[in-house]
């Protein structure tokens, strides 16, 4: 009986212990959370418990990674029934008698079970398949919890199976048979009875150690997690609930800061990007999609969280602080990021890498802090509103050499308004393209206009090289022309100007309909506009990121493609998995150090594996620079074409390519 | 009449070239002008240089404070020699020293200045002189007073003077000014290649196809005296380091003569060099890009044209 | 030590240059102004001595009626004050004057440096700092690319052609004309020149306008544009030949 008292006492004791520390621990993170930044994330409540729901319970995300998903899985729903055990078992000890009945105990036993295969699996990932995501991972701890874990669930059996033996003794109650149901418990039993442990001492002992092993270990486990990356066990489900709801492709997100958006010190972080910190499981996938990590720079999402968790935990121990940009994540770290959003894309918690990024470029670039070229754009853009640094009067300039001149929608309405962007506009070997869009658009006889040089770049790109202001002042010269004009929708070629038009510019109060043009295409092909012939050719797609994951955009360019008669063969990363091209974020204007592999020739190489393949299709300005200079940079312009969309559908309807078109040759 | 002033540049021993230029337009204007061509020059082998120059008058201005350039000691003493020839135009060449004077003697003097001239012509008794301004993009036609005037000539505007003449040779002691020392001079590093700096670049793209063709790219560099530049896939190929590259990812360079040689003349190249003063291009294919932004073209294999130019060079 | 950097704002060669071709004039009002390059070197240098020894900067520009954003991104640079020179000065106003309502700036105003952009794309009647010296009668040098201050002396590289340079030391007073500074110009964001336009003010000092001497300006005009390559003709000996005639033409190569 004395027993009894022990173990309640060691419970209570340990328990409070444990929660002082586990509370004291969050009241910390809780105080950072406060001081920082107002977001609001409590809108669409319902969306979020559904989005919760399935990626809590039915690990949406986390079984894109077959493997680490199913033996998650099998973890995570241990920690399930493990509230089940805790009932049991303290109800064991405070209340003699008190059983969970054999149909749970059941339960409990095929979940460790399961447990214990999911331990095993992990184990031997660590351990034998080592993914390289897992580089810069605290490994020990991961050792340390599937440790404690295993401890916990033995510890669950071997309580259970020293009870009946043990009742008696430590419970004076009577003891009721272990039930075959409960099955891991009841073949240990018949150990111990072949052993002959089933005498009052032994049995107490066995007892004592197992409950040690589970509930007092649980309480240490509560202790330790606010310490480790663990701590997502208890973090992970509200970070998920309170994650970034959309416009999905919109990065600063209105009220902004009037102090701007740069991030200096944890103060300038939003309580969910404090809590991002917390949060972050050190699975890496972030960093296994990164493709600047690919390239070879020195950029991992993973470490940009981790360097930012650790250099908190410092602060909060009482260290100087240390200027987050540039000292706790280098210069070289942040300018590395295309903001292709991979990162978020794959993060099983939701952790929004970019944004912090974008923040912390942002006050590399208030103290003057840029690459040299991307500071010539951000000049340029300032001055002439396009990055080639040419005269603004020569943005219209490709419209030159069309039969037909395109409409001035600023003077007169039209139906589509086309929004060109500078590739489109600028670049010469784009400009080819360009015409060919208008020619498809005047065979569809759709009545559109452009903005001439009323037009200026989106700001996509400065926003996210962290020039909100730039992008801002951009941003009010095009809405000034918008506003001015007339018509019924914009159309862009480029998933950059898209995505400003359709989410960064919905903060001044702008919601009109934009149009993807292979959307667009789509939609006029249904409408019987044009007169196709299938092509008939074998051709691989690269979903644009701006068009594709921050915008979702997958099925039009592939409607298109499959109306017009392409095979299209996908490529292993495709979709919202789709692989950078490597231009996003400003990085097509910065300098390239320290890349090993351009993440554009790795893509043209994974296309090269696709059987048949002799089209490689786009659907950016900006990847058909990238493209063209990766197949010669590769040596592969024999073997793999890169073509736009337009050119496709040109081709189909007999337009006639012109073979001016880089692309096309 | 007035006359005609001539700052001079002694490097070695000699008149530069670009002084001499100088001189050939003096003579010419002074002839229409019927005035003088006074001539200036600096330290002690100032009265030898200048002995046999087309020039009716020199002044050497001698003294330890000018054996070296030094600003400060050059402008005073310029100033002394204008305030004794008080000539109708000064001629200084568009280097380094000739803004430091041109500028400083104009402001000095109370005259109006004409900066980057690039040709001089006498108009009834008056000087008019053209000036290049915005970067080449326009030239100025500008009237210069009577009375006195000072102009700064951008080298290679005139031919070279290879009269021989005899003028009579004064000396004139340097002004002595504290306040500025010469403390060493630095000769360039030549080791390591900036090609934004050379004057001549031997620019190499895909063209090139193997890397043991860049032996002849060398070579003609060498016998050319330029430096060897490339555009991204040859970098990207680990032919050349990435310092050599030119182009939007490499360094934007406004060399004397851009050399293309295999170049397709890509967006992203051109915008690293094309505002080259001149572009010669090599390119099998006529209508390559590149052929828009050079001056000069030609479709021979580069592989032939290399070693033919570095031989006509060699051969001088 | 105090240090004044001039700046000044030209056309911006991107944009179409306006000029009216008839008469030969430049149309000053219809183009766009920028910074002049070589400022923004020399305000990097001077921002750069103020990093090492704590220098006071102060940016100065004549008021030619668009100068204020140029002084207000200086300050967001890191300049300590602002001054614009008004007066009877616009886009067309000549260096000459220009130069001489500085130097009477600096002979009411202490400062022991002078640094300005060694010349300007619009310094048909000369460079600013070199007039501005030559007015004062103080020390100057062109083309530096390094300027550092060892106590009571600034020494400064002075480049000449072919990378050859040499090192000088001066006293103060002491005007440069900066070819290049040692970093390239940092950049000032829009949000925080926006704030400086908020925070601070630009001192606007009355300057005299002296007659100075002028150019009487006939005209500008165009110089006759290439348009594609000219073609070389020939088998390769033929090309060689006549390329090393072109390059002897413009005495790119002896002879
Ligand atoms: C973001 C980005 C940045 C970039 N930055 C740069 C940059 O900084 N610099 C740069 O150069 N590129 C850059 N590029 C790459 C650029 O797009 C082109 O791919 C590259 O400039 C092409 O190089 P090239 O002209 O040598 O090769 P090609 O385009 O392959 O041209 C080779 C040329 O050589 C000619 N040729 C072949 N054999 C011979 C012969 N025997 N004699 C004479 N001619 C011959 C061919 O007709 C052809 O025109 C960049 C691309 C991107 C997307
Ligand atoms: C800022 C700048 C911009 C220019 N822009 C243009 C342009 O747009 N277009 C154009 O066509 N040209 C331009 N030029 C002129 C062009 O660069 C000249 O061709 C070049 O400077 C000529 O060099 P140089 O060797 O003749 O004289 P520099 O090297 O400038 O030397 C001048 C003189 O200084 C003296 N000197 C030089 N080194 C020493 C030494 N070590 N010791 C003692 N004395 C010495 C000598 O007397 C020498 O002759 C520019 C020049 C400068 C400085
Ligand atoms: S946005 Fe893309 S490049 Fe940037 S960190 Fe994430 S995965 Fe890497
Ligand atoms: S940020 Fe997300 S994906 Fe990256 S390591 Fe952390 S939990 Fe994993």
């Amino acid at each position: 009986m004395a027993l009894r008292y022990v173990l309640m006492a060691a419970t209570v004791v340990l328990f409070v212990v444990a929660g002082a520390i586990f509370v004291g621990r969050f009241w910390n993170i809780y105080q950072v959370m406060r001081k920082s930044r107002a977001t609001i994330r409590t809108d669409q409540i319902g969306k979020r418990l559904i989005s919760t729901i399935e990626q809590v319970f039915a690990h949406k995300r986390m079984l894109k990674v077959r493997y680490s998903g199913v033996l998650h899985l099998f973890i995570f729903s241990g920690f399930v029934v493990l509230l089940i055990d805790v009932v049991g078992s303290i109800g064991q000890v405070f209340s003699p008698g008190f059983s969970i009945g054999p149909v749970l105990g059941m339960i409990v036993d095929i979940w460790v079970g399961l447990v214990l295969i999911g331990v095993a699996m992990a184990v031997y990932q660590r351990a034998v398949i080592k993914p390289e995501r897992y580089h810069g991972s605290d490994e020990t701890d991961g050792y340390i919890i599937l440790s404690i874990i295993t401890c916990i669930v033995v510890g669950i059996v071997v309580h259970e199976s020293f009870y009946p033996y043990a009742a008696g003794p430590i419970f004076g109650v009577k003891a009721v048979a272990l039930s075959p149901m409960e099955f891991l418990a009841y073949g240990l039993s018949r150990i111990w009875v072949s052993l002959g442990w089933t005498g009052a001492t032994a049995a107490s002992i066995g007892y004592a150690v197992g409950y040690t092993m589970d509930i007092l270990m649980i309480w240490v486990f509560l202790a330790y997690l606010p310490y480790s990356k663990h701590l997502h066990v208890f973090l992970a489900i509200p970070n998920i609930f309170v994650r970034k709801m959309g416009p999905h492709g919109e990065l600063v997100t209105a009220p902004v800061p009037e102090e701007g958006i740069a991030i200096r010190s944890f103060r300038d972080l939003s309580w969910k990007d404090v809590l991002d910190l917390y949060t972050c499981t050190e699975c890496g996938r972030c960093q296994a999609v990164c493709p600047a990590h690919a390239a070879g720079q020195p950029l991992s999402p993973k470490m940009v969280i981790l360097e930012l968790r650790e250099a908190l935990k410092k602060e909060l121990s009482g260290e100087p602080p240390i200027p987050l940009a540039g000292g706790v994540v280098s210069q070289e770290e942040l300018w590395a990021c295309t903001t292709c959003g991979a990162c978020m894309e794959a993060c099983p918690v939701f952790i929004e890498h970019v944004p912090k990024i974008v923040g912390m470029r942002a006050a590399l670039l208030e103290d003057g802090e840029i690459d040299k070229t991307a500071q010539k754009v951000l000049v340029g853009w300032d001055r002439q509103g396009n990055s080639f640094g040419q005269p603004l009067k020569k943005r219209p300039g490709w419209t030159k050499g069309l039969e037909i001149s395109i409409k001035d929608a600023r003077r007169e309405p039209v139906d589509w308004l086309w929004f060109v962007g500078d590739f489109a506009s600028y670049d010469p070997r784009i400009q080819d393209l360009t015409r060919l869009v208008a020619r498809l658009l005047q065979q569809a006889n759709v009545d559109f206009g452009i903005l001439y040089d009323g037009e200026s770049n989106s700001g996509n790109d400065a926003l996210r090289i962290g020039e909100f202001g730039l992008f801002e002042a951009l941003a009010q010269k095009n809405l000034e022309k918008l506003q001015e004009a007339e018509y019924n929708m914009i159309f862009t070629t480029d998933p950059h100007s898209l995505n400003a038009l359709k989410n960064e510019y919905g903060k001044y109060g702008f919601h009109r309909p934009v149009k993807h043009y292979t959307e667009a295409f789509v939609d006029l092909i249904d409408q019987r506009k044009f007169d196709l012939k299938p092509l008939g050719i074998r051709a691989t797609y690269h979903d644009p990121c701006y068009l594709g994951r921050w915008n979702r955009i997958f099925d039009a360019p592939r409607e298109l493609m499959k109306r017009v008669g392409v095979d299209l063969v996908e490529m292993p990363r495709h979709g919202e998995n789709s692989f950078c091209c490597g231009a996003g974020g400003g990085r097509i204007w910065m300098e390239e150090v320290g890349i090993k592999e351009r993440p554009a020739d790795q893509r043209i190489r994974e296309a090269l594996t696709l059987e048949g393949v002799t089209h490689f299709v786009m659907a950016c300005p900006k990847d058909v620079a990238m493209f063209t200079a990766a197949v010669a940079s590769t040596g592969n312009e024999g073997r793999l074409k890169v073509v736009d969309m337009a050119e496709l559908l040109a081709e189909a309807a007999g337009l006639g390519v012109p073979d001016t078109l880089v692309a096309a040759r | 009449m007035g006359s005609i002033l001539v700052v001079t540049e002694i490097l070695g021993g000699n008149i530069s070239d670009t002084s001499r230029e100088l001189l050939s337009k003096a003579r010419e204007l002074s002839q229409a002008l019927s005035g003088e061509v006074v001539a200036v020059g600096f330290g002690s082998q100032a009265a030898q240089a200048l002995a046999h120059i087309d020039a009716d008058r020199a002044i050497a201005v001698t003294g330890q404070a000018v054996e070296q350039y030094l600003p400060l000691v050059y402008e005073r003493s310029l100033l002394q020699a204008l305030e004794q020839e008080s000539p109708q135009l000064t001629m200084v060449a568009n280097t380094t020293m000739g803004l430091d004077l041109g500028a400083g003697v104009a402001a000095g003097r109370g005259v109006p200045l004409v900066a980057y001239c690039n040709a001089l012509t006498v108009d009834g008794d008056e000087i008019v002189a053209q000036s290049q301004v915005f970067a080449g993009k326009l030239l100025a036609e500008v009237v210069l007073p009577r009375e006195e005037a000072v102009v700064t000539i951008l080298p290679g505007s005139f031919p070279a003077s290879m009269v021989e003449g005899h003028p009579t040779i004064t000396a004139m002691e340097a002004a002595s000014v504290p306040g500025m020392a010469l403390i060493q001079i630095l000769a360039p590093e030549k080791s390591d290649v900036d090609i934004t700096r050379a004057d001549i670049l031997v620019s190499v793209g895909r063209g090139i196809q193997d890397p043991e063709n860049l032996t002849l790219a060398d070579e003609l560099a060498e016998a050319i005296g330029g430096v060897v530049s490339c555009s991204r896939p040859v970098v990207d190929a680990g032919w050349l380091p990435k310092a050599r590259q030119v182009g939007k990812s490499g360094q934007t360079v406004k060399p004397k003569l851009y050399l293309a040689l295999g170049i397709s003349g890509a967006p992203e190249h051109l915008q690293g060099m094309k505002d080259a003063d001149l572009i010669i291009a090599a390119n099998t294919d006529e209508s390559a890009s590149i052929m828009d932004v050079a001056h000069y073209g030609t479709t021979v294999d580069i592989l032939d044209l290399m070693p033919a130019l570095t031989e006509r060079l060699r051969g001088e | 030590m105090r240090i004044l950097v001039l700046s000044k704002s030209v056309p911006d060669l991107v944009e179409e240059l306006a000029l009216d071709e008839d008469n030969g004039e430049l149309l000053h009002d219809d183009m766009t102004y920028v910074p002049s390059e070589w400022d923004d070197h020399a305000l990097e240098e001077a921002l750069l001595l103020k990093e090492e020894v704590g220098a006071e900067v102060t940016v100065l520009a004549v008021d030619t009626g668009d100068v204020d954003n140029m002084l207000f991104t200086a300050l967001a640079k890191g300049a300590d004050h602002a001054v614009k020179l008004t007066g009877d000065f616009d886009l067309a106003t000549s260096n000459r004057k220009r130069a001489q309502a500085i130097a009477n700036y600096l002979r009411d105003n202490t400062f022991d440096l002078v640094l300005s952009g060694v010349q300007a794309i619009d310094d048909i009647d000369g460079q600013i700092p070199a007039i501005v010296a030559g007015l004062l009668e103080w020390p100057h040098a062109s083309v530096v690319t390094e300027v550092s201050i060892q106590g009571e002396q600034i020494h400064f590289r002075q480049e000449y052609g072919g990378g050859l340079q040499a090192e000088f030391s001066a006293q103060a007073p002491l005007v440069l004309g900066i070819q290049a500074a040692r970093k390239p110009p940092r950049y000032a964001s829009i949000a925080k020149v926006r704030q400086m336009m908020k925070s601070s003010t630009v001192d606007e000092i009355d300057a005299s306008a002296d007659t100075v001497p002028e150019l009487e300006i006939r005209r500008f005009f165009k110089p006759v544009a290439a348009g594609h390559a000219e073609m070389i003709e020939g088998d390769p000996e033929e090309v060689a030949d006549r390329i090393i005639t072109i390059l002897k033409e413009r005495k790119l190569v002896r002879g």
